[in-house]
């Protein structure tokens, strides 16, 4: 009886779970720094879910494992960097309405260049390499040599700082909490492009047409439509939602380096690992648990906090593979 | 008045290095069901899937309404009007019923509501299920969606697979029913094992056996040839197969 | 009349290798390496020497699991780094340079490495063989984490420096021979080569047995693998094992070269594990003979790039861009990566062989 139990709600326990640990750390930490590192914790975890899903969808509809989705994230900040130094003026002034023009143009250009970017990498690399895991690793691995170094060409090899919009910076008080600005703004931005992405998926025709390749790609193809197109469509998305959690990323942390890709591809692989390859809500679901968990322990435990994620993916390698959410949702 | 719509010559396929399809050729004639029969393995599925697109022929011709199409993708083959119905099904089962229409119909106009409601007409269930998803239905069910869904274009050949598979007998009869009406608009070409359902729609057959067109006639004689039917089909004298 | 026993024709087979032209080059190429001390006594030239015998041999190993069992790992480097960790722990910070130090490391090595690559072969093989190479991204990058930042126990960010025990100490020497001093170096160097050959010749003894076969027919026909099951994830744990306690090994003798370790250097993703891959890819995956080829081309062009940037300087001294683009070698040889993968899967030396056939 047990057991059937634990099947049925094999998902629903794991994130009872999950819940539970994310709940733990309260009895270490006083609850005002709780909601503080909470914040932070949803704010990084939008950030991560940004990154994340690129990866998910490319993986979902093309089954291709796009190692390069950090580089493609790295040129995002870099773009958006040079957005900022072109308008400092803006970046710097005291007015709200300044700021987040050029914060909006710095997320378009950024987007654009590297969907552009995205495009040719798919048509001229990874299409060469459809059905075969180890060569599209390769493949993109080697394109991440090449578009770091690019970085390294056009903007020097240096790690550069990124200068917080005026009035994004700076902190509310609630009630004794300390709440900082910028990650209310990322913890919306990142809501909103999820409900942005349901939308489109559950209501357009697009969106239905790619839940249908998710589950099958021949099918799509035998019913009409061009599913190349629909490819590179994708993975320009993908490489978007990249640039755009680059740009984001690169304010919230207040650099940009040649290597940032590295470390935020890793975060992301463990995120669609725990959240399932393939689904949107699986890497928001994914992308808040890593960073929540990497928030607690970072303030209890400093220096486990880059292993407790590695110990999450491994859990959920042992008791449910195929992460928490399926493909298709 | 009976040209040949879908011309199939000398067509060879390999799946990953077998030589599946050596050297198939069969047609299909307007006003006609054409039947391709023969035992699990003989090259049936794979020729559907040539002509399909979805696997490469490397060396023959496929011409549908004079055009050759062996060359073209999936989809500007479907667009063309050729409808596919797989043997899995292929229904998106997470997506409604709706949804999976809507997936297949490309235009959205007049003419494609006419057709849906014709489908809608033909199996009932669908409209009592349109926002269940698909992969509640049951198996016949979902062989009526996967059947509607190829046909609410505007097809003129339908390209089935083996659409008694697995489905109660009382269902199969349900599909052939569908059929006979599909027959009367579209051209209909169908892979069977089940000999009854293959004669009850069929007009024309062709024979599979090895990846080889072993024999082809009218399906009229095929019924009183019983040594056809026990060497190439498996059915044994005095044993009808059914559903 | 030669009779056709299995027998004979073994020895056919043998006499006819002895015969070919490949096997008078690779005994030229080792007869080589015996003699650069003697040739180029320069320590630039040694280390470069010691430094292709060490990453061949290195990039071999990976190419059992890349090029023979088809599982991409990014912790390669990180079982090269354990091993010479392991190394430097117990002949420098936690024991001391004597002999038998020296062989624990190499056990200890062995068996940690041994542990941990079944560990996460069974983790993750079973799910999907992509999950192989994230996961041994994130344990790798995890591993070079740890060790920076648990300072106490490995030394952190500065490293371990250590002496090596008795003959292969700096200090040692032997006297004089043919012209050149015998110190340790020489004599670490000879150690070096000949256990490479020797870790080298068992990797081929390893690619031509029955498993060796087994996974040959798993990593091309996935039906083959299919049919049997769960059994290939045994074949393919053990022989990830093998590639990897291999690697550990040669971990140690670096670490006896070196003399130091640190993350960085030892241990770093994109240093170590980059340079494998290029190697791996550029020399030929699936041939073991690929990896000396590639990290010979990779270290040679490296050492020698410097001089090529100022001839080009020269040559051209206008092109701005030439030189900013010769300076970042890495992206050339990224864009030689691509290539390869795209146009020859198989490396130099696997086209050369496909030709042949």
């Amino acid at each position: 009886m047990a057991e059937t139990l634990f099947k049925r709600w094999n998902r629903e326990l794991t994130m009872a779970g999950a819940g539970i640990l994310l709940l733990l750390p309260l009895l270490g930490i006083q609850p005002k720094t709780y909601l503080t590192l909470t914040i932070a914790g949803l704010a990084m975890g939008m950030l991560l879910f940004l990154v994340a899903s690129g990866v998910s969808i490319i993986f979902g509809l093309m089954d291709v494992l796009n190692f390069a989705h950090g580089a493609l994230f790295a040129w995002g900040a870099y773009v958006g960097f040079t957005v900022f130094q072109l308008l400092m003026k803006w970046v710097e002034a005291d007015s709200i309405l300044q700021n987040l023009a050029v914060f909006l143009m710095a997320m378009v250009a950024a987007m654009v260049t590297v969907a552009i970017l995205g495009i040719i990498l798919e048509r001229v690399v990874v299409r060469r390499v459809y059905g075969n895991h180890l060569f599209q690793i390769l493949i993109t691995f080697g394109a991440t040599i090449v578009l770091v170094e690019l970085i390294r060409v056009f903007w020097g090899p240096n790690d550069e700082v990124m200068t917080v919009p005026r009035t994004f910076s700076g902190n509310w008080d609630i009630m004794d909490v300390i709440v900082s600005k910028y990650r209310i703004i990322c913890i919306f931005m990142g809501s909103m492009v999820y409900g942005i992405i349901q939308l489109i998926l559950k209501k357009t025709k697009l969106g239905t047409i790619i839940r249908a390749g998710v589950e099958d790609r021949d099918m799509v193809q035998a019913m009409g439509h061009n599913i190349y197109l629909l490819f590179t469509g994708v993975f320009a998305v993908g490489a978007g939602l990249a640039a755009l959690g680059g740009v984001a990323m690169s304010v919230f942390s207040l650099q940009v380096y040649p290597d940032m890709g590295g470390t935020y591809l890793l975060f992301a692989f463990i995120v669609v690992i725990i959240g399932g390859l393939g689904s949107v809500t699986g890497s928001l679901v994914g992308a808040l648990i890593v960073g929540l968990s990497y928030n607690y322990v970072a303030y209890l435990v400093p220096w486990a906090a880059a292993g407790v994620n590695v110990l999450i993916m491994i859990i959920i390698l042992l008791i449910r593979p195929t992460g928490l959410f399926q493909a298709g949702k | 008045m009976n040209e040949t719509i879908l011309k199939v010559e000398d067509v060879h396929t390999y799946i990953e290095r077998h030589h599946i399809l050596q050297g198939v050729s069969f047609d299909a004639k307007a006003d006609a069901v054409t039947v391709l029969i023969g035992r699990n393995g003989a090259g049936k599925s794979t020729a559907l899937k040539t002509v399909m697109g979805l696997l490469p022929a490397s060396k023959g011709k496929i011409t549908y309404k004079g055009k050759e199409i062996q060359k073209n993708k999936p989809y500007q083959i479907a667009r063309m009007g050729i409808g596919f119905v797989p043997e899995h099904m292929g229904i998106f089962a997470e997506l409604t019923v709706e949804e999976n229409m809507r997936v297949a119909m490309l235009v959205e106009n007049d003419a494609t509501a006419r057709r849906l409601e014709r489908v809608l007409g033909m199996f009932a269930a669908l409209r009592k299920f349109w926002k269940s998803k698909a992969g509640n239905l049951s198996g016949g069910q979902k062989q009526m969606l996967a059947i509607g869904r190829a046909i609410v274009n505007d097809t003129s050949l339908l390209l089935i697979d083996e659409p008694s598979k697995g489905l109660a007998p009382i269902i199969v009869d349900a599909v052939i029913e569908a059929i006979n009406q599909i027959k009367e608009r579209s051209v209909v070409v169908l892979v069977e094992q089940n000999f009854h359902m293959a004669s009850s729609v069929g007009d024309d057959f062709f024979i599979f056996d090895d990846g080889m067109v072993v024999h082809s006639g009218r399906v009229e004689e095929l019924t009183q040839n019983e040594e056809l039917q026990s060497r190439y089909l498996g059915i044994s004298k005095g044993v009808t197969s059914n559903g | 009349m030669a009779e056709a026993t299995p027998a004979h024709f073994h020895m056919e087979e043998k006499r006819r290798q002895y015969r070919s032209g490949s096997f008078y080059l690779k005994l030229c190429v080792v007869a080589l390496f015996l003699l650069v001390p003697f040739l180029f006594p320069s320590f630039k030239t040694v280390d470069l020497a010691v430094q292709i015998i060490i990453f061949g041999a290195l990039v071999a190993s990976f190419d059992i699991l890349l090029g023979y069992t088809g599982i991409l790992s990014f912790g390669h480097g990180m079982f090269f780094g354990m091993g010479a960790y392991c190394m430097a722990f117990l002949i420098g910070k936690y024991g001391m340079p004597s002999y038998t130090h020296l062989v624990m490391g190499f056990v200890v090595a062995a068996a940690a490495s041994a542990v941990l690559a079944l560990l996460i072969s069974f983790l993750t093989l079973r799910v999907k063989a992509i999950f192989f190479a994230m996961i041994t991204l994130a344990i790798a990058e995890l591993a070079i984490v740890l060790a920076t930042k648990l300072s106490g126990l490995t030394g952190g960010e500065d490293g371990i420096s250590f002496s090596t025990p008795g003959i292969f100490s700096v200090s040692f020497s032997m006297g004089d021979f043919m012209g050149i001093e015998i110190t340790g170096r020489i004599i670490t160097y000879y150690f070096i080569l000949l256990s490479c050959l020797g870790l080298f010749l068992a990797m081929l003894r390893f690619t031509r047995s029955p498993l060796g076969r087994i996974l040959q027919a798993i990593r091309d026909n996935a039906q083959r693998a299919e049919a049997l099951g769960n059994k290939t994830f045994v074949y393919q744990s053990i022989s990830i094992t093998f590639g990897c306690v291999i690697a550990a090994l040669i971990g140690c003798l670096y670490a006896m070269w070196m003399a130091y370790v640190n993350p960085e250097s030892t241990l770093g993703v994109m240093t170590i594990m980059l340079d494998v891959l290029l190697m791996v890819i550029i020399g030929g995956m699936g041939t073991l003979y690929g990896g000396f080829i590639g990290a010979a081309f990779l270290k040679i062009t490296q050492t020698f790039l410097p001089d090529l940037q100022h001839l080009a300087k020269d040559l051209f001294p206008q092109a701005l861009l030439l030189h900013n683009i010769l300076e970042r070698w890495l992206l050339l040889f990224g864009i030689l990566f691509i290539l390869v993968v795209i146009f020859f899967p198989k490396g130099v030396i696997g086209s050369i062989k496909g030709n042949k056939q």
